[in-house]
């Protein structure tokens, strides 16, 4: 590959990067008028977004397979996740307008870190190598510290940034560990080399290797997705974070953390799929949906509950790896892109509609919902949208997800998976309900006269949100072959 | 094929038995006379006083967080240094624009006011 190609598969990353340059040189520039600063600063960041989702798009349509040395590779399934982070990021600054400047004087900061987190995404999802892929996990845990820490005068803030550093670290360590095993077994970083050498005969030691290696991996890439039990520190990051960051991280990180996943496995060790991270991941999911699910239930905080609905849907995510079968043709992980994209907008319009009742209320708990289809029907309608989708009901993204990841379990033959899983979406329907009855049924102590006002930005999130939501339930099939395209040259390496 | 792990766990088990053994024989062979002095607390001689729980003050760590910066910078350029004859014009453009974005690191802080003792 010549150089200028090199650049032009690039272009995203670089172009992320430039923009985060630019917010922090420009917030330099206007340290004297910090109100310029913070009045402009949002567009420049999401001006740059908007140009690296648009080369993003423009890159899809060359369908490419480009390897960057062996350290990267920009395909489908890469691109895919990188529109992902960006869209997700666009949202979160649009939630974010009136959220951070209300709470802390360092907003520029914010708009900055949260490009940076997108580049951190960007490299790990296109990462094709052991070392390249530590680098970009530990650069986006670095920076989703200081976004969870971000309200350094706050008390819960600081608390789940620590919580957040302190199990990160010890993740990343665990992880590392597991990386040596491989390095140790096969001589090599590169996942296409290592998976050379598994593929030479699993033979004596190299077969022992196996087991080991994926179960510690495993605890590095569960920990960026919240597979329990690698999620304790979700519930407190989530509660404590600056909402806008626990929808980042609910939603963009935990992708980046599934496509690591998918990558590593189906690229650097499908020899050990059977036998060993099938099994893994299918217990991994288990744990993951019925721990969220029952924990959920008894949250009387709202942010607490997105956040083990979050970690249960991780589990049902999972779902789609597991059932990737060598004959299903994919099935398995087209649904777990189909899934994730439609959460993405389900779980941000969940976080905006929580945003904008905190904005007004300064509460998160659930009486704050109290009747708030009298105070704000536009919120209360949004609300019940997302939570409708979230729970699996049709005509919502949320539902097709659902019903694609479920299908792929059933025709790969996982049937007790699918049944646990289905039985786990009615627990989860109960108490996204239950927050539902309290939106229109739960009397509020003030009668409900007071309305909430919504500002022109979190408007705008939120109608792009549940116009998503809405129509990747009702139109499909673009969705589906986009999802099946991006899944199917990951089948190449195969 | 488990037999490989039966080496780790031979290893590990005197591995475990060489940690407690010292302990413990110490512990049986040396002479037990208690008394108040020899339990107290010891700590470099002195009996503790205060808190334990006192508070540090955080700029002490943003001051040692901008050495980093340097200490980066030193260890990168030494190598480099020494290599210099062989590596020629494009190192040395490398090495300058490497400096550069430290420089702009510190130059960040500093104008950010990370540098001024509160």
């Amino acid at each position: 590959m010549t150089t200028a190609e090199t650049f032009l598969y690039l272009s995203p990353e670089l172009t992320l990067l430039l923009v985060a340059a630019l917010v922090f040189v420009l917030d330099l520039v206007w340290r004297r008028d910090p109100d310029r600063a913070h009045r402009w600063l949002p567009w420049v960041a999401m001006g740059g977004l908007a140009v690296a989702l648009i080369i993003t798009v423009a890159l899809m349509a060359r369908n490419p397979s480009a390897h960057i040395a062996t350290m990267m590779v920009i395909d489908p399934m890469s691109l895919f996740f990188v529109a992902i982070a960006i869209v997700g990021a666009m949202l979160v600054i649009l939630s974010a307008l009136d959220y951070i400047p209300a709470r802390t004087p360092y907003v520029s900061e914010f708009y900055a870190l949260v490009v940076v987190a997108v580049l951190a995404i960007a490299i790990i999802v296109s990462a094709n190598d052991l070392i390249l892929i530590y680098l970009g996990m530990e650069f986006l845990s670095i920076t989703s510290y200081i976004l969870v820490g971000f309200l350094k005068r706050n008390r819960g803030s600081v608390e789940g940034a620590l919580k957040y550093f302190l199990y990160g670290a010890a993740a990343s360590a665990v992880m590392l560990y597991g990386m040596s095993f491989l390095y140790g077994a096969t001589g090599a970083t590169d996942l296409e080399a290592i998976a050379r050498v598994f593929s030479g005969g699993l033979t004596g030691d190299l077969a022992l290797m196996g087991f080991p290696a994926i179960a510690l991996l495993m605890v590095g890439f569960g920990f960026k997705a919240s597979l329990v039990p690698f999620h304790q520190w979700a519930p407190d990051a989530y509660e404590g974070a600056p909402t806008p960051v626990t929808a980042f991280l609910a939603t963009a990180s935990k992708a980046a953390g599934f496509a690591i996943i998918a990558r590593v496995l189906l690229v650097g060790l499908p020899m050990f799929q059977e036998k060993e991270w099938v099994p893994i991941l299918m217990g991994l999911s288990i744990l993951t949906m019925t721990l969220g699910n029952l924990v959920a239930i008894q949250q009387r905080d709202m942010k607490r509950l997105l956040a083990y609905s979050s970690i249960a849907q991780a589990g049902y995510i999972l779902i789609g790896l597991v059932a990737i079968g060598r004959d299903v043709a994919f099935g398995g992980l087209s649904g777990l892109l189909v899934y994730l994209f439609a959460y993405l907008f389900t779980n941000i319009g969940a976080f905006v509609v929580v945003i904008a009742v905190e904005n007004a209320t300064g509460a998160t708990d659930l009486p704050a919902y109290a009747g708030l289809i009298r105070r704000s029907p536009l919120l209360a309608s949004m609300l019940l949208l997302f939570l409708l989708s979230l729970a699996g009901i049709p005509p919502t993204g949320g539902f097709l997800g659902k019903f694609l990841v479920f299908g792929a379990a059933i025709r790969a033959h996982f049937l007790t998976l699918a049944i646990i899983a289905i039985i786990n979406s009615v627990i989860a329907a109960f108490y996204y309900l239950n927050v539902v009855r309290y939106m229109f049924f739960v009397q509020p102590p003030d009668g409900g006269r007071k309305a909430i006002a919504v500002t022109p930005a979190i408007r705008v999130a939120l109608w792009v949100c549940a116009a998503m939501t809405l129509l990747i339930g009702v139109c499909a099939q673009p969705f589906v072959t986009w999802a099946a395209h991006s899944a199917s040259l990951l089948a190449a390496v195969w | 094929m488990l037999h490989s792990y039966a080496f780790i766990a031979i290893f590990a088990i005197i591995a475990f038995g060489f940690a407690v053994a010292g302990p413990a024989f110490a512990w049986l062979v040396r002479p037990k006379k208690p008394n108040a002095i020899k339990n107290d607390t010891y700590e470099c001689g002195i009996k503790t006083f205060g808190e334990t729980w006192v508070q540090f003050k955080a700029q002490y760590y943003l001051f040692a967080l901008i050495f980093v910066v340097f200490d980066v910078e030193a260890a990168f350029l030494f190598p480099w240094a020494v290599a210099y004859g062989q590596l020629g014009l494009y190192a040395l453009i490398e090495a300058a624009l490497f400096i550069l974005i430290l420089v702009g690191g510190l130059l960040y802080a500093w104008l950010k006011g990370a540098l001024e003792w509160q």
